[in-house]
């Protein structure tokens, strides 16, 4: 088994209060906290995933989103193998702070790292609130620069997984004869079982996630 | 040479005491641990303090430390009546160290618990017995060897506290002939004494040189073996209550009925605690926002408060286009400050820091709003609340809509209060937020230098980890360990580092120029506003230049305290990180087991960056 754990460093960014903590919160400890106190610097978690006989261990910084701390951000990605860019579908001017980090990933960070756009909050606009950014200008955006995009509740929990499954996907994972494995892969987190991705949904992955 | 000799004895000692002590081993290992750092530290301050000989009685260095001993030995109390403490409790459970707490405690009291005699008199010999229980049962030494031990012990202090810089403003006054004069008699007579003692309270007639006159009695009290638990318990809280009462008094001796109020004397009593009934005032006292002149303090509260009023008047206006990023960012912060406190749910208190916040912010454009700001302000909101509280309600402020129990107008006075004292605050951490926040890069680095010399072996594992500095220590100097800690002792915190902070920075900058007219050596009133800082800085000079330099000394004091504080923090829990992996250093740095530290636990670790920061001055030289 030891040798079957792979480490994904994955970090966080985006404008403040976005909920970047609040999906890692959703998916480290499938839980969700209305006012969470605004992170300083960053934050640091880990859980634990099983991808078809791989055990992916996602090593998680969570940045502090507001301006002034932006300075840090290039210490927590510059080792990342994976970013979520998350933004506030309610919040236009996120979503512009979500190109910003996208485009410094791109030049700043490593060659090969899997960015995943998250447009999260989305059960803001099912239980009637504005929708601000529409899903299909992220999807551009997406498509253009080569992400995957989701569209996600850290609240409802909607979606969480499944960007954390899309990145495991998505990374060269250990000898790559498994890898094509798992395209079907039951993908299930062993630490408590807290989480069954493989249950929540491939499907989902597969629907939302952008193919390029 | 003396010096080393003693703190090897100190060592074999303390232990030998550990070992025996009947406590968990890692409490063992955390204290041979610790003093073997300490040692280390001492070999550096017994060969810098050759080259600098001590100019200060011995009578002054006991008086300077003589308030982190008083921690100590509430620490000790408490941790000894209640189960073992969650954290290791260091080398000041040996025993040893505790009696010769009670000697210091008899012998050294000219200042600062000067009433203490009478309490000592009749309540010492229960202590001392009860220190002595575990001295007789852990080691069997015979009293001469202790005496001798005491003896060393107090001569090691002496030689590492002569040779140190203080933060804490005693006797740093002591050099320097202040402006005395009829007018101000009795305060000027204060200064002008080296001990700066009480005059209410403090007997002079101590004897400088200590004879022991305890320890017959501590070997008298083997036998009381026989005295229950309970009664002791009880005592203790008689004791405690007393004390209490007896520090109330101090408090009031130095504010109640005087014409100037002795900011000295009040650094140094508040340094180890305020009552919460005077809190309030003695922060604003010591964060220079009110004067020490109790005849202006009224009318700078109404001119402070009406200009408060003002300004929000202006952002509010029409006149003022609304800066809509920095709105939003407050906006957004006020409802997540203190999720976890009820007082911070009310929509009164959100429009409150919303308005302290946004004022301040776009007052300070350099700086603007930075999140963990929204965490500082709110120590000064609740405890400036609790002015319109009664003592029994005091406690519940935490839990009360201010609107139940205040008018609106009331309430903008408590917000104009938050709001000076805030902004005085930060205006001795600047640095900390403008952009790049260097001021924390600076105190990050400090830190993983600190620790590389009093905890080379854990600085080494972090490096093995490739643990860094940055990653745990950053919301440490954003929020001032706010985060780490619970409401409750971070305002007792605030009291030591408000006690840090310097009028001086603030009354030069912001109320010296309308309020508070220039200095002259004839004035009665420069005798209060003399800074510590004075001692610094030669004596002739008082061109505004020097005044800059002070206000750049000191406002680094706040900023350096805290980083000794940070690194008392983290080697607390040394033995433990020694056993982690990266992962596991990081989430335990980053949520801390304080959920049950109590003002005792905060206070130990106070004493232990005191003492840190009086070992290691010549670490923080080149930290300017």
């Amino acid at each position: 088994m030891n040798s079957g754990i792979t480490s994904i460093k994955l970090v966080l960014l985006g404008e403040a209060a976005v909920g970047k903590s609040s999906i890692v919160l959703r998916f480290v400890s499938n839980d969700f906290t209305e006012n969470k106190e605004p992170t300083i610097g960053a934050a640091f978690l880990t859980q634990r995933v099983n991808i078809g006989e791989q055990t992916v261990k996602f090593e998680i910084w969570d940045t502090a989103g507001q301006e002034r701390f932006a300075s840090l951000a290039p210490m927590y990605y510059r080792n990342a193998q994976a970013a979520l860019v998350v933004y506030d579908i309610t919040k236009p001017q996120s979503f512009i702070k979500a190109r910003h980090w996208v485009k410094e990933l791109h030049e700043q960070a490593s060659k090969g790292i899997i960015i995943a756009l998250v447009g999260n909050k989305v059960d803001i606009v099912s239980s009637g609130g504005e929708r601000k950014v529409a899903r299909e200008e992220a999807e551009k955006l997406a498509e253009e620069e080569g992400l995957l995009f989701f569209e996600t509740s850290a609240k409802t929990g909607e979606n969480v997984n499944e960007v954390f499954l899309g990145i495991g996907e998505k990374i060269p994972l250990g000898r790559p004869d498994e890898q094509s494995g798992l395209q079907n892969g039951g993908v299930r987190i062993t630490d408590d079982q807290r989480i069954d991705l493989a249950s929540t949904g491939s499907g989902a992955v597969a629907a939302s996630g952008c193919n390029c | 040479m003396g010096v080393r000799s003693n703190s090897s004895e100190m060592y074999q000692r303390e232990q030998s005491g550990s070992l025996n002590n009947g406590g968990s081993s890692h409490r063992n290992n955390s204290s041979t641990n610790l003093v073997t750092s300490l040692m280390k530290s001492w070999r550096i301050s017994s060969s810098s303090s050759t080259s600098s000989p001590p100019q200060q009685s011995s009578r002054d260095s006991l008086i300077s430390i003589d308030g982190n001993f008083e921690a100590m030995a509430k620490q000790q109390t408490s941790a000894k009546r209640s189960s073992p403490s969650p954290y290791s409790p260091m080398r000041y459970t040996s025993p040893g160290l505790s009696n010769s707490t009670s000697n210091l405690g008899s012998g050294g009291t000219s200042s600062s618990d000067a009433p203490r005699p009478s309490l000592i008199t009749t309540t010492h010999r229960h202590s001392s017995t009860n220190h002595h229980h575990h001295h007789r049962r852990n080691e069997n030494t015979g009293g001469k060897k202790v005496s001798k031990y005491f003896k060393d012990l107090d001569e090691d202090w002496s030689a590492v506290i002569d040779d140190y810089n203080m933060p804490i403003p005693v006797i740093s006054n002591g050099g320097i002939a202040s402006p005395a004069t009829p007018k101000v008699g009795r305060s000027s007579s204060i200064t002008s004494t080296p001990t700066s003692s009480t005059t209410a309270v403090a007997p002079e007639n101590v004897n400088p040189t200590f004879s022991y006159p305890q320890l017959p009695q501590l070997k008298r009290s083997i036998s009381s073996d026989l005295r229950s638990q309970l009664e002791m318990e009880n005592e203790r809280d008689a004791q405690e209550l007393n004390a209490i009462m007896q520090r109330i008094a101090k408090f009031d001796a130095i504010l109640k009925n005087k014409h100037i109020i002795n900011q000295q004397e009040l650094r140094q009593i508040s340094w180890n605690g305020v009552p919460k009934s005077h809190r309030a005032t003695v922060w604003k006292l010591l964060i220079g926002y009110l004067p020490a002149n109790t005849k202006r303090q009224a009318l700078l509260l109404q001119r402070k408060r009406r200009e408060y009023r003002d300004g929000l008047q202006h952002i509010f206006s029409t006149k003022h286009s609304r800066d809509v990023p920095t709105w939003h960012q407050i906006e957004i912060d006020v409802p997540r400050t203190n999720p976890h406190i009820a007082l911070y749910q009310f929509d009164s208190t959100q429009t409150s820091l919303q308005r302290i916040l946004y004022l301040w912010a776009i007052r300070h454009p350099a700086s603007g709003y930075v999140q963990g700001i929204n965490d500082l302000v709110t120590p000064f909101y609740q405890t400036f609340l609790t002015e319109y509280l009664s003592a029994s309600q005091m406690d519940d402020v935490e839990n009360l809509d201010p609107k139940s129990y205040i008018t609106d107008e009331q309430l903008k006075d408590v917000e104009a209060d938050t709001f000076w004292c805030l902004t005085k605050l930060l205006e001795q951490i600047t640095d900390n937020y403008i952009h790049g926040q260097p001021g924390i890069l600076k105190q990050v680095k400090n830190l993983g230098q600190l620790v590389k010399r009093i905890d080379q072996d854990l600085y080494k594992h972090f490096q093995n980890e490739h643990v860094e500095f940055i990653q745990f220590a950053f919301r440490w100097m954003n929020c001032l360990l706010m985060r780490e800690f619970q409401m409750g002792t971070v305002i007792r915190m605030w009291d030591t580092y408000l006690s840090e902070t310097s009028p001086e920075t603030t009354s030069s900058a912001a109320i010296s120029s309308d309020l508070v007219p220039p200095h002259t050596p004839t004035e009665p009133k420069s005798a209060t506003f003399q800074s510590p800082a004075q001692d610094f800085t030669s004596p002739t000079s008082a061109s505004s230049s020097a005044k800059e330099e002070i206000s750049k000394m000191r406002q680094s004091s706040l900023n350096e305290f805290h980083v000794f504080v940070c690194a008392a923090f983290l080697i607390k829990w040394s033995d433990q990180l020694m056993n982690m992996d990266f992962q596991e250093i990081i989430t335990f740095l980053q949520n801390p087991p304080t959920k049950t530290w109590q003002e005792t636990d905060i206070e130990m670790l106070l004493s232990e960056a005191y003492i840190w920061q009086s070992l290691y001055k010549d670490a923080t030289s080149h930290w300017q």
